[in-house]
């Protein structure tokens, strides 16, 4: 308990019409909420498609496309909850939870959606096949020596041509892979669970553009980690999650932005200083700053008058 | 004091008077706007605002309540810690107005995520590194159907019952009596005890 000494009791009772008071903050609230949406309304940025990445940027398309293939995508190499990578892995707890989200990106994301597209158009099927019979070895050395001639790749006619070389099924296997995201129906091909009718989950979707084309997107620069991003919205001049501004400062803060855990540990600060804040009344010193401020004397300044 | 026709009090210490002792008050109308704004979206279903423009508005009110929201609540804080509001037995009713606050930030978070929107999709994948790296990778921010549980059932809900016993402990035990005038003791006048 505190100390009866911090509180006055020399005070007196007036009556307070506690409905009015209750309803007057309760219009205030309406109107200006009305107002404002009827001024303002909704600050809403389309989201990046599948498609729209597809037609805007083949070649990128298909880079990404080829590092789902071989393994150093972003999520291909994540590690848990996803898969057992080591690209993403910033703490033990994170290995502890285990693959509770399991996605292997070369076959969700590339080998089964090419498989869906070839049940309609046979001409990918042979392909498919190839790639898939091929051993680890093989499919790898493909792979590898692809990724050079396809990044000064050109796209002609529908799609990305390259110069020759042993590239096996790849190139094929990635243009395919390019029509079906170009068609529109790669997020229904991603976005996948034969054992129920409903579409909830649709972390593949979303996942399979975490990478390039989001991060390279110049409509996402704003909302950035190093830019306050936290805090930004979508369309400039809007509101954004400001109350987040301590996270995101501490975001900002040299070492936390040098770590390779910069997320756990800008969350787990953030938490210190909530609980800083939570445990005021028992954090000695600190539970008594208000009174060295002494702003409670302008707050208080008509009782104090008397 | 807690019965219905005692639960609004007739009057109140002379100290709290005026906009720092609405804040609350403002705070708390927001959350009933947010909740019946909330409830006509979630009878719509989470896309209606895409494609009707009655949903539209009702999502707009819903955005801006939210800022409201915050705003008030964070000017309610900075009043109640200015004035050392856990003093006298009420560190409780601090302590649970601080929990309302953290969970009302992933409640708030979860409401943009199902949005479907731009903001949606970059937030949802730059806020699951956090999470699974925290070993709280069961929370799936790119599972839509998830984020939409959380948001109209298990964090208002949570919030709701935290603000309620909130309010319901300033309720029992009154808004925090100033510091004691040290710098000029005033003369004795009627006491309440």
């Amino acid at each position: 308990m505190s100390a009866p000494a911090d509180v006055t009791r020399d005070y007196a009772l007036v009556p307070e019409d506690f409905v009015k008071h209750l309803v007057s903050t309760l219009v205030v609230v309406v109107a200006v909420v009305l107002l404002a949406s009827l001024l303002f309304s909704l600050p809403e940025k389309p989201p990046l498609t599948i498609k729209e990445y597809a037609t805007m940027h083949p070649v990128s398309f298909e880079l990404m496309a080829l590092r789902a293939l071989d393994g150093t995508g972003d999520i291909a190499n994540y590690g848990p909850p996803y898969n057992h990578g080591q690209g993403s892995v910033e703490s033990p707890l994170q290995r502890q939870v285990g693959i509770i989200h399991p996605i292997n990106a070369q076959s969700d994301f590339i080998l089964k959606p090419v498989g869906m597209a070839s049940e309609i158009n046979p001409s990918v099927k042979g392909t498919l096949t190839r790639f898939e019979t091929a051993d680890a070895r093989r499919r790898s050395g493909w792979e590898s020596s692809y990724g050079p001639a396809l990044s000064k790749g050109t796209y002609v006619h529908g799609s990305v041509l390259t110069s020759k070389g042993k590239f096996g099924p790849v190139p094929a296997l990635l243009n395919d892979t390019l029509h079906l995201a170009q068609s529109g129906l790669m997020s229904g091909a991603l976005i996948r669970n034969p054992a129920v009718i409903t579409r909830f989950n649709n972390q593949n979707y979303l996942l399979f553009l975490q990478g390039a084309p989001l991060q390279t997107n110049p409509a996402t620069q704003a909302m950035a980690g190093p830019n306050w991003g936290l805090i930004h919205p979508a369309i400039n001049g809007y509101p954004g999650a400001w109350w987040m501004t301590i996270p995101t400062w501490i975001y900002q803060w040299p070492f936390v932005a040098a770590a390779r855990a910069s997320d756990a540990l800008a969350l787990s600060l953030g938490l210190l200083f909530w609980l800083t804040l939570a445990l005021t009344p028992w954090i000695p010193g600190w539970n008594r700053l208000p009174r060295y401020l002494g702003i409670y004397r302008v707050i208080w300044r008509s009782f104090y008058r008397k | 004091m807690l019965a219905v026709d005692t639960w609004l009090p007739t009057e109140m210490p002379e100290y709290a008077k005026g906009f720092m002792y609405m804040l609350g008050s403002l705070t708390a109308s927001s959350f009933v706007v947010l909740v019946v704004s909330g409830i006509l979206l979630a009878m719509n279903g989470p896309a209606a605002w895409s494609h009707n423009p009655a949903m539209r508005f009702v999502a707009a009110t819903h955005f801006w309540a939210v800022q409201a929201f915050f705003f008030f609540m964070m000017l309610h804080l900075w009043r109640v810690f200015l004035t050392g509001a856990w003093r006298g037995g009420r560190r409780l009713t601090w302590l649970l107005g601080a929990a309302a606050f953290l969970v009302a930030i992933p409640t708030a978070f979860t409401g943009f995520l199902i949005n479907g929107d731009l903001y949606s999709q970059w937030n949802a994948v730059q806020a699951k590194d956090g999470l699974n790296a925290m070993g709280l990778a069961w929370v799936n921010l790119t599972n839509a159907g998830q984020m939409l549980g959380l948001h109209v059932a298990v964090l208002p809900l949570t919030l709701s019952v935290l603000i309620g016993l909130h309010i319901t402990l300033v309720r029992l035990k009154g808004v925090v009596p100033p510091y004691p005038d040290t710098k000029a003791p005033s003369p004795p006048r009627k006491g309440h005890s």
